[in-house]
Order: C-alpha cells, then structure tokens, then sequence
C-alpha cells in the first residue's frame, strides 16, 4: 500500500528525479511535470494527494497554477508544497490561502525534507 | 492575490540595470543548490554504483556551470577598462567549438544541439573569446530554459554579407513582446524566461557592445531565437 500520490512539478529535470526517487524510498507513488501546462494535464488524469511545486518555471510560474486550484471544488483542497530557491521572499501569509501548506528552500532543504513535508500535508 | 503578484514581479524583475551583486547571487542560486541535492544524495549512501559515476558528472557538469557565469560576470566588470582586439575569424569554427564544448551538457540532460551553416565561406571581424562567451550563453539559457527538441546554431550572412547573424534558435516558452524590445537595448526587464534574472543576456549585450556588435530575440509560436549580429571581415570583402 501507498503513502500517497505525489504530483511533483519542476523544471529542472536533474532535482526533479532526486525529489522522485527520495519520494518513492518512502513509499509514495510519484507523478512528474516539467512545467505548469504538463502539470495541469497531469491532475486532469487524477487529482494527488499532494503537489510539490517549483515557483519560477519556464511558461506560467506556480501562481496560476494555484489559481487554477483554488478555481475548482474538486482541487481546492489539495495541499501545495512550494519547493523554490526563492523561499525567503515568497510572503507566506499571502500564500496560505491558496492550499499552500509550506514552502521549503532548495538551497538549504535536507532530501528528506520533502518526504517528511508531504506526510505532514497529507 | 494581489501582494503575492507584486512579490512574483519584484522576483521576475530582479534584474538589474547593472549586474549587481544581488542578481548574481540571484543566478548562481539555481546551480548551487542542484549540485548541494546531488551532493546530499551522494552522502545519503543510497546511491548504486552505475548511479554514482552519472550523479558525480552532473555535479561537475552544473559546477561547470555556475563557473561560466562568474566568468562571465568578473569579465564584464572589467569591460570598460579593456580593450578587446577585434580579428577575422571563421565564426562557423568558433561555432563548432561551441557545440562541443557544450555537447556533454546536453547529452547529460538528453538534449542534442547541432551546428548548420548557410553560407559557405564567412569571415567575421570579432574579438574570439567575447563571441565565445555570447554563444555560450545563448547555448546554456536554449538548455535551461527550453523543453525539449533540438537546439540549433545558424550561422549565415545578411544584408548582402555586410553582416553575420549567428543565432540560437530553441524550442519552448515564445518570450514576452517587451523581452524581444529589450534583449538588444540598455534598459533591462529583459528575463527572458521567467526563472531567469536576464543577468546572461544583460553581460551578453555588453560583450556585444565591446566589439561592436548587438545582440537580439525572435519569438516564434514554439520557442526563440537569441541571435548575435557581427561585422564581416574586409578580407572576405577582397575575395
């Protein structure tokens, strides 16, 4: 049995497979997306228990894709992890409204950060 | 919604009109964490041995990265106080060096990039190593932030070989219509791709600019083209 559905969503194809592999040692199923339109398609084919979501990517960044969720009763509920280099200067108050659980900095996490931050949301 | 939107703007435009500090520590961020995750995983001792020789090239081939931009950077802080000596090249050999030069990158990430010429003999007045540096950079933003399909230099002459335009063209998001104003002027809020600070493309018009050259973008339905506009040697004017 599962721990979960993971969506991971993140354009570099390099950390994207190290999120990947350290979500599947802990057992969750993982889908990936390199950007928010490939995202997008992937909760078309079946909303995750929880997003992992890059901010800044290549195409729209992860605010219209938290719009999009908040838009639709079925999504509106599924708990964001924003995982960005940018950590410090997202403003966390604002951001909490749009199923943003917590936010987590690439550039000082620990791997199983992100495992232990999706248990936590789920 | 609002404030967050404003926050994401103020991160998008972090560019500065100068490369400041703050948009270098900006750029080199993206590099520095990935090769710390590789470099944790390593630690982790979960790594097999076929994935250990494939995660330490990586870690090498993103160092080798971030290097190039602080190259980049120091040279450009020291532009001014230079003088760049100009010398007829054969721009499609420089080209050439280009491509293999980043080829490993590439094959890392399963992309491939390719050299084609559309002019047989083509001499340029350049200085080598600030061309260099422009195509490199144009090369290393095509892989970044570009999808997927091949990524292509084109060297040709224009304007009944006045000029040589070599140009990057990629595959991925088209670039906002202020992007493609800006790219070859000196206001900046030219991010061309949304995780970029535009530092790349800033220190690439100066390199332009120090030897008589410019830079520009095109949009296209699928992707961009970053392209370099240089001078034709008089040499090949003679032949």
């Amino acid at each position: 049995m599962s721990a979960g559905h993971v969506l991971v969503i993140e354009d570099d194809q390099w950390f994207l497979s190290l999120v990947k592999k350290t979500l599947e040692r802990n057992e969750f199923i993982v889908a990936t997306a390199g950007n928010i339109i490939e995202g997008m398609a992937e909760i078309n084919k079946g909303v995750p228990d929880v997003i992992i979501l890059d901010f800044f990517m290549p195409g729209p960044n992860a605010l219209v894709l938290l719009h999009e969720l908040q838009s639709y009763g079925d999504t509106a509920e599924v708990p964001v992890v924003l995982c960005t280099n940018n950590a410090s200067d997202i403003p966390r108050d604002a951001i909490s409204a749009y199923g943003v659980v917590s936010i987590l900095d690439k550039t000082t996490m620990h791997p199983e950060d992100i495992a232990a931050a999706v248990r936590r949301a789920i | 919604m609002e404030g967050l939107r404003q926050q994401t703007n103020r991160l998008e435009g972090v560019v500065p009109t100068a490369p400041s500090f703050v948009a270098a520590a900006h750029e080199l961020k993206s590099p520095l964490a990935l090769v710390r995750q590789l470099a944790l995983h390593l630690e982790s001792g979960e790594v097999s041995s076929s994935e250990l020789q494939e995660v330490a090239h990586r870690i090498t081939l993103t160092s080798e990265r971030a290097l190039r931009l602080t190259t980049d950077i120091t040279k450009s802080s020291r532009l001014e106080d230079s003088l760049f000596s100009l010398e007829p090249l054969n721009p499609i050999v420089l080209c050439q060096e280009v491509v293999d030069e980043m080829r490993p990158l590439y094959a890392a990430h399963g992309r491939t990039i390719v050299l084609t010429s559309r002019a047989r003999s083509l001499l340029a007045l350049a200085n080598r190593d600030l061309l260099r540096r422009i195509l490199l950079n144009f090369v290393d933003n095509a892989l970044h932030y570009s999808d997927e399909g091949p990524v292509t230099i084109t060297a040709s002459l224009r304007d009944g070989g006045s000029y040589i335009r070599l140009s990057v063209r990629d595959y991925g998001p088209a670039l906002p219509s202020t992007m493609r104003k800006n790219v070859g002027q000196k206001s900046v809020g030219m991010h061309s791709r949304p995780e970029s600070s535009g530092l790349g493309i800033y220190i690439a018009r100066q390199f332009a600019n120090a030897m008589q050259a410019t830079i520009g973008a095109t949009s296209h339905h699928d992707g961009a083209t970053f392209y370099v506009d240089i001078g034709t040697s008089s040499q090949l004017r003679l032949l």
